[in-house]
């Protein structure tokens, strides 16, 4: 009785600090990654004026708007000083295209619409007095479109960054799908070796191949181009998905290929009607590691591009270079990782079997 | 002679050579070809004479010793205490509980972010006017006017904190796999190991180590050559030059500055990393057996 009593105390104890390390852990994993989509929707004021930082992005803004003998003063409420602040220049003219500046200054570094008819309303308020407040709701998702508008290049480099990802699982899967079959399905001299060789291809840095490949596909005319990286990425993934293949192909059973040998058809016919379509899942997965390791990729592309860069290495530029707003950056690099992350998670059963050590 | 090519035995056994044969033939234009390349051209100059001058640059270069440094104090610490917590970590959470499968999919996100928006996370993280600060102030830690100016350090310093960040983003992983390996041991081995009077530590040091080497050595070597060759993070938050580590040199001549003298110093920065992986590679292969089994195959 009493043994069992001090058996469950130990067991809850050992449970609550079991539920502790996992929620602590979890939170570290977590906060930073709140913090960059939180920032990532904050406007340029908010992220760079108010101190602390606020943890949740305000969904609407307040704005008081002053009429002097100079002309107009617009100030925003920041939550962290709790009043009212100058928001833009000293003073905005009074004509139609200072209004105009107004509303541009307000969409930019407040991230939200206020239309002229809506200032001239506000404008028309201030005959009687001597300030107006009003407020206007954010748009949450600005700071996405306007990073793809200011940035240069952001859209085109978006464009190529997929052309090379699928260039890439194309010839990966294909060259690579082969000797997986081969590696799964036959015992030939030289196959240790040849594995060695895949493996060491695949632990090689990649840069290594790049630097050289600035001179040879200038040769031929691919350089700073999607084609050309792509060929220079399928390398390691090609590597990576004879690796994966043969797992696949060894787990589908050869003698269901046997028995459709017996019905008639040829080896391919096997091969194609049965196996394929049995491998199917793991070939989608496959293809998808493959398109995170393009799309992810960044020094090859950084040396193997000048006017045509791939967009983790646009993002990459902006951010290293000065000047640009955090909440831009931070909605650029989300929009670079949501694709990887999504397909990350899709697939994460066939990458945790691959870093645990199942061998071809 | 025709009569042999078209011989059923022939065909067979011809088969898994052309299925490979494409990938021989892609490695030898695009890897092979191209590391010769590389290897070949660190010891040409500008006008493809041959030359030393790369390497004498590089090895007369005091930036170089400290990259080299850099690189090793990374490699060294961050792998070794990775490995520690990731492993801690597993031990203590490898029992079944309610909710393991959110906490496993939460663990595999820092691993999936690209690195550079692990870059945008820590860089606007570690600002003196940053989100970490901003927390820190929330949680009542620092006051508002004593801000932790966290990208200050000097050197070791800003060391420290490219391990961390590397470790927010590795350790949560590299406990999943060590996860994994554990519940796919054996129990009965372990229960074995009690039942002959073994204590917790006894079968965790002879049973349940050994049991997982494959995966920690795979684990292992896998981070050590990524480790070799971090970079994107450290430009990303300090910048080119402020903490020079081997590749991060090297991209610097390759991209940044734009002279053929210093493409020529690149290549070689090249060469010497590779060799660096090559070696963590080759000692891979070695203890993981893969050199010994062609003998066992063709037995």
């Amino acid at each position: 009785m009493n043994r069992s009593v001090k058996r469950g105390a130990i067991r809850a104890a050992r449970m609550t600090t079991l539920y502790i390390m996992v929620i602590g852990v979890a939170m570290i994993i977590l906060f930073p990654i709140f913090f960059l989509v939180s920032l990532s929707l904050m406007s340029g004021y908010e992220s760079y004026y108010e101190w602390p930082n606020p943890l949740i992005p305000a969904f609407s803004a307040k704005y008081k708007l002053e009429k002097s003998d100079e002309g107009y003063h617009l100030s925003i409420y920041n939550k962290a000083e709790k009043r009212y602040e100058r928001f833009g220049p000293e003073k905005f003219g009074t004509t139609a295209e200072d209004l105009e500046k107004i509303s541009v200054f307000v969409k930019r570094q407040g991230n939200s619409t206020l239309k002229t008819e809506r200032l001239k309303e506000e404008i028309s308020r201030l005959v009687d007095r001597d300030e107006v407040f009003f407020s206007l709701s954010k748009n949450l998702l600005a700071n996405y479109k306007v990073f793809f508008q200011v940035t240069r290049d952001a859209v085109p480099s978006v464009i190529r960054s997929i052309y090379t990802a699928l260039t890439t699982i194309a010839i990966s899967l294909i060259i690579g799908g082969m000797a997986g079959y081969a590696f799964a399905r036959y015992i030939f001299k030289g196959r240790n070796l040849l594995k060695l060789s895949v493996l060491f291809v695949r632990m090689f840095p990649g840069v290594a191949i790049a630097i050289p490949m600035v001179i040879i596909l200038g040769r031929i005319g691919l350089y700073d181009q999607p084609l050309g990286l792509s060929l220079i990425y399928s390398v390691t993934q090609i590597s990576l998905t004879i690796w994966i293949t043969a797992s696949i192909f060894m787990a589908i059973p050869v003698e269901l290929e046997e028995a459709a040998l017996i019905f008639g058809t040829t080896k391919f016919g096997a091969f194609w009607h049965v196996t394929i379509p049995l491998a199917l899942p793991g070939l989608a997965a496959c293809a998808m590691y493959s398109f995170i390791g393009s799309w992810n990729e960044v020094i090859q592309a950084v040396v193997l591009t000048q006017f045509n860069p791939t967009f983790p290495v646009v993002v990459y530029k902006v951010l290293v270079g000065a000047g640009a707003q955090v909440n831009l950056i931070t909605a650029g690099s989300i929009a670079q990782a949501f694709p990887a992350v999504l397909f990350t998670l899709l697939i994460r059963k066939y990458i945790l079997r691959m870093w645990g050590g199942v061998r071809v | 002679m025709f009569k042999l090519l078209y011989s059923r035995e022939f065909r067979q056994k011809a088969v898994p050579y052309l299925l490979i044969a494409p990938v021989l033939i892609y490695y030898a234009l695009f890897w092979l070809y191209p590391v010769i390349q590389c290897f070949a051209g660190s010891f040409r100059d500008v006008n493809n004479k041959l030359t030393l001058y790369n390497y004498a640059f590089i090895f007369k270069d005091p930036t170089f010793y400290k990259a080299l440094f850099n690189t090793a104090f990374i490699v060294v610490f961050s792998v070794t205490l990775e490995f520690l917590a990731a492993f801690g970590l597993a031990l203590i959470i490898n029992i079944k509980f309610k909710g393991s499968g959110i906490f496993l999919f939460i663990a595999m996100i820092p691993m999936a972010l690209p690195a550079v928006a692990v870059g945008a996370i820590w860089s606007s993280g570690f600002a003196t006017y940053g989100w970490l600060n901003s927390f820190l102030y929330y949680l009542g830690f620092i006051e508002k006017t004593a801000k932790i100016p966290f990208l200050a350090g000097g050197n070791v310093a800003s060391m420290i904190l490219i391990i961390i960040i590397d470790a927010w983003q590795v350790v949560p992983f590299m406990m999943i796999i060590l996860l994994a390996g554990m519940q796919g041991l054996d129990e009965e081995a372990k229960e074995a190991g009690y039942i002959f009077g073994g204590t917790k530590f006894t079968v965790l040091r002879k049973i349940t180590i050994p049991l997982l080497k494959p995966t920690i050595t795979t684990a292992l070597i896998l981070r050590i050559i990524s480790a070799i060759q971090i970079w994107l993070i450290i430009v990303m938050i300090y910048g080119f030059q402020r903490l020079p580590v081997l590749l991060e040199e090297l991209v610097y001549y390759v991209d940044e500055s734009h002279s053929m003298e210093f493409f020529r110093i690149g290549i070689a920065y090249s060469v010497i990393i590779s060799i660096f992986v090559s070696i963590a590679a080759v000692i891979y292969l070695k203890v993981t057996g893969a050199f010994g089994k062609e003998a066992e195959e063709t037995a």
